[in-house]
């Protein structure tokens, strides 16, 4: 194990994370919504088309927006009702897009109905990558790209790993910890059909090393045969879940056990899909159920009892804290996703989305920030970019308006993970800067 | 809970709340840029550290020399905050309170020989703060560090006041008081040679060590070393404790150590540039450092050559300046390596003072050049083209 070590991550921070409460790692189904308030724009890329209008009668996961061309996803009810509104609403992230509000009513198709399983091993990849793509499976993971594009762009040359990430990339979150450890089957047969789609050579499941003697044996378990999937513990520092830093730690960890070096980048292509998405792509493929309910960890100090709950797509963000024993105070801050790099919230009326994999309810003490001082020049934030930059320096190049010098210094390297603004002791924002520079220079590279 | 309002043009009319939720409504939510948990480190805190950490050595200066070393540290310490406070209201930035000035007032006292006619700390703390630091933009900007460039501002104004020093307590009474090092330079330019280390030349040359030195030196000698056969040279003692003549706040290696120990294991500052300066020093000053002196290799007494002068504050709290010093560890590792060369040929080829400001203010001007040779290679993502 110790010779591994040199290929993992360099730099990352360990921000605080909040524990969940006694039992609260148990997956929990929040109530179903009396409203829904489903956006048409949840993934990356563009809106999906609403096909309701007001007054219209909606099934549960019945198609309300069409994927709009191949770098879309489709949108389905997430619950039984009437349509009462179409209009455009302003989401969490700031972006707008049509939205359908759906006032609860009439009776579940498929909740509480016994499921048939379809004998996916007979349809072929083209037929599984359509169920993918018409259920609206999008990376849960928090990169929200439509998962069809993910798994069908490989279709032309063969991946050598398909990669489940377990890793809990934010602090405080721990849904995908949960979900393995209640749903190993579910995920493992997701794995098998994403296989089958890439024609992958090898299964890699990446988790975290706290929760390696735990959830080890439940998936050698799942498994017919164990063999089929390599089990790869990775240490915990944030942000090593990342999508790009679980592929080059599996790509270096498998070189190292094969013993053949460097892997050339060419025909060892790697897919990584978070557990969620997989567990999804299951739903999807042998249950014919979409994407409309989804894992959140509900956490934070201002959150009585922190926990995993289930969700539906469209409820209300401020209900599910009732769900969690409500809030011991009223909360200073609000976060959609993780602490490190989620978006605060101006209100509670923000509708769970495909692409909110948490919400932590910061108090009104932690809320405060200190003052921004000049830059000491401590290093720190050198020491904590997982990415070799140095990003005091891009900020003052981007400061001072110098964007391709800060180019040519790896400012688009620039993963946005947030350890250099967590570990700079003068509070500067530098990933808010960064990410300003990184979009001047797309701006320049259109001109 | 969301109910559907009667009318309104968009969701957030339309997302009221339900009366009974109407209690925890519409809470003040602060809204700000990703991440939202922040480090433990604080850069205001950072400085006022340093600053507790220089009290304990600055506190025996006091003990040793009495209100001289008083006097010189209050005057440096004021000095530099007025001239903050000063600045700060002519440029409309007040920073008084970062710290910054306070660190930099009390290096200039410590560094400075008690007794010292008081417009020097007060001329050195105003050079620091005014043309050193402000002038160049205020911390974070200079490039050179502040204290330091008004201590050479003072060696080169007034070289003789500061190489005036103030007899230690428990010396012998009427001696001249000379610090060990200007002693050692004495002493060799007086062409006298002795056989054994540094402090045996010094013995040999009448150095007045103090009594209490007489004392536990004998004693150790003669109930401890004598068992190994060894014995310990007079002035061992007076040495090691700081009591000898020299700056207000740089005699006492022990509680220099202390302090820089708390900082070190807080992580204000780094191990790097500390631990590679005084090696490298060590090390070249243990080969060389017989050479100038005529006692040949391997004969330089690196363990004296460590405890006199300025060279264990200037390696923990100077060294160690963020704001001057490279950002990348291997850049402050190649950083202490040249301090540690630089102070080696300032100290024995005849520089104002003991080598150590000089060298560090060098070494200030070569940190860009470091941070540009070592500055870190991106580590390539690995990202797909996902279009």
């Amino acid at each position: 194990m110790k010779k591994q070590r040199s290929f993992l991550m360099v730099g990352g921070v360990n921000p605080p994370s909040v524990k969940l409460s006694p039992g609260g790692e148990r997956i929990a189904n929040a109530s179903i919504p009396a409203f829904a308030l489903i956006p048409m724009l949840q993934h990356a890329g563009s809106p999906a088309v609403c096909l309701v209008r007001p007054g219209d009668r909606v099934q549960e996961g019945m198609l309300i927006g069409k994927a709009d061309g191949v770098r879309s996803a489709n949108v389905h009810a997430s619950i039984p009702g009437t349509v009462v509104r179409v209009e455009q609403a302003t989401g969490a992230d700031g972006t707008a897009s049509v939205s359908a509000l759906i006032e609860f009513g009439g009776e579940f198709a498929r909740t509480g109905k016994p499921r048939e399983r379809n004998e996916w091993e007979m349809l072929s990849p083209t037929d599984l990558l359509g169920r993918i793509h018409s259920s609206g499976v999008v990376g849960l993971g928090g990169g929200l790209l439509p998962t069809h594009l993910k798994l069908g762009r490989q279709a032309v040359h063969k991946a050598a790993f398909l990669i489940a990430n377990g890793v809990e990339c934010e602090p405080s979150l721990h849904a995908d910890v949960s979900l393995m450890r209640e749903k190993s089957r579910e995920i493992a047969v997701g794995m098998l059909i994403c296989k089958r789609i890439l024609e992958a050579e090898h299964l890699v499941l990446a988790i975290g090393q706290s929760h390696e003697e735990e959830l080890a044996p439940l998936f050698r378990e799942a498994f017919d045969d164990a063999a089929q999937c390599r089990i790869a513990a990775l240490p915990e520092r944030y942000p090593q879940g990342h999508e790009d830093l679980v592929r080059k730690s599996i790509i270096d960890l498998a070189a190292w056990a094969d013993g053949a070096g460097t892997p050339g980048a060419g025909g060892r292509e790697c897919v990584v899909l978070n557990v969620a998405t997989l567990f999804a792509v299951y739903e999807a493929v042998v249950l014919d159920r979409p994407l409309i309910e989804r894992f959140i960890t509900v956490t934070g100090s201002a959150v009585r009892r922190p926990g995993v709950l289930k969700v539906r797509i469209g409820t209300r963000v401020g209900d599910l804290f009732e769900e969690c024993g409500g809030l011991v105070e009223p909360p200073g801050k609000v976060v959609l996703g993780g602490p490190m790099r989620g978006v605060s919230v101006t209100s509670l009326d923000f509708p769970v989305t495909k692409g909110v994999s948490g919400i932590v309810a910061f108090t009104r003490s932690e809320a405060r920030t200190g003052p921004e001082v000049p830059c000491i020049r401590c290093g720190a934030c050198v020491e904590a970019c997982p990415w070799g930059l140095v990003p005091t320096r891009l900020h003052k190049l981007i400061a001072r308006g110098s964007i391709t010098a800060a180019l040519s210094e790896g400012l688009s390297q620039c993963t946005e993970c947030g350890c250099c603004a967590f570990a700079c002791p003068s509070r500067i924002p530098l990933v808010d800067s960064l990410r300003s520079g990184k979009r001047l220079g797309a701006l320049r590279h259109h001109d | 809970m969301w109910t559907a309002c009667e009318a309104g043009n968009g969701w957030e009319l339309c997302a009221i709340m339900t009366e009974s939720n109407r209690g925890m409504a519409s809470p003040q939510l602060a809204v700000s840029p990703a991440p939202h948990v922040g480090g433990l480190a604080s850069s205001l805190r950072l400085n006022w550290s340093v600053a507790c950490c220089l009290l304990p050595a600055a506190a025996w200066g006091v003990f040793l020399f009495g209100v001289p070393a008083l006097e010189v540290l209050a005057v440096g310490v004021g000095t530099a905050l007025l001239a903050e406070l000063l600045t700060g209201l002519a440029w409309g930035r007040m920073t008084v309170r970062d710290g910054s000035a306070m660190v930099t007032g009390l290096m200039v006292g410590m560094l400075m020989p008690p007794g010292v006619p008081l417009y020097v700390p007060a001329a050195a703390s105003a050079f620091g703060i005014v043309v050193v630091k402000q002038s160049f933009g205020g911390l974070g900007r200079n490039w050179m560090n502040p204290a330091l460039g008004g201590v050479v501002f003072a060696l080169f104004s007034w070289s003789d006041a500061m190489s005036r020093w103030l007899p230690a307590r428990g010396a012998a009474e009427g001696a001249a008081a000379l610090s060990p090092l200007s002693a050692l330079r004495n002493a060799l330019a007086g062409g006298k040679a002795a056989h054994g280390g540094l402090l045996a030349l010094l013995g040999a040359n009448g150095y007045p060590w103090s009594a209490a030195d007489g004392r536990v030196v004998t004693w150790v000698n003669g109930h401890v070393l004598s068992i190994l056969g060894a014995s310990l040279p007079r002035g061992a003692f007076d040495m090691l404790v700081g009591n000898i003549p020299g700056g207000v706040g740089v005699v006492s290696v022990p509680l220099l150590l202390v302090g820089a120990a708390y900082l070190l294991a807080r992580s204000v500052i780094r191990w790097q540039v500390p631990l590679t300066y005084l090696v490298t020093f060590c090390v070249i000053a243990q080969l060389f450092g017989g050479l100038p002196m005529g006692r040949g290799w391997l004969a330089g007494g690196m363990l004296f050559q460590l405890f006199s002068g300025s060279l264990v504050l200037g390696a923990f709290f100077m060294a160690t300046d963020p704001v001057t010093s490279p950002l990348t560890r291997w850049g402050k590792l190649i950083y202490g390596v040249c301090l540690g060369i630089l102070t080696f040929f300032l100290r024995y080829f005849g520089a104002p003072g003991d080598g150590v400001p000089l060298a560090i203010l060098l070494g200030n001007c070569l940190a860009p050049l470091i941070d540009r040779s070592t500055r870190p290679r991106a580590r390539p993502s690995g990202k797909a083209a996902m279009a």
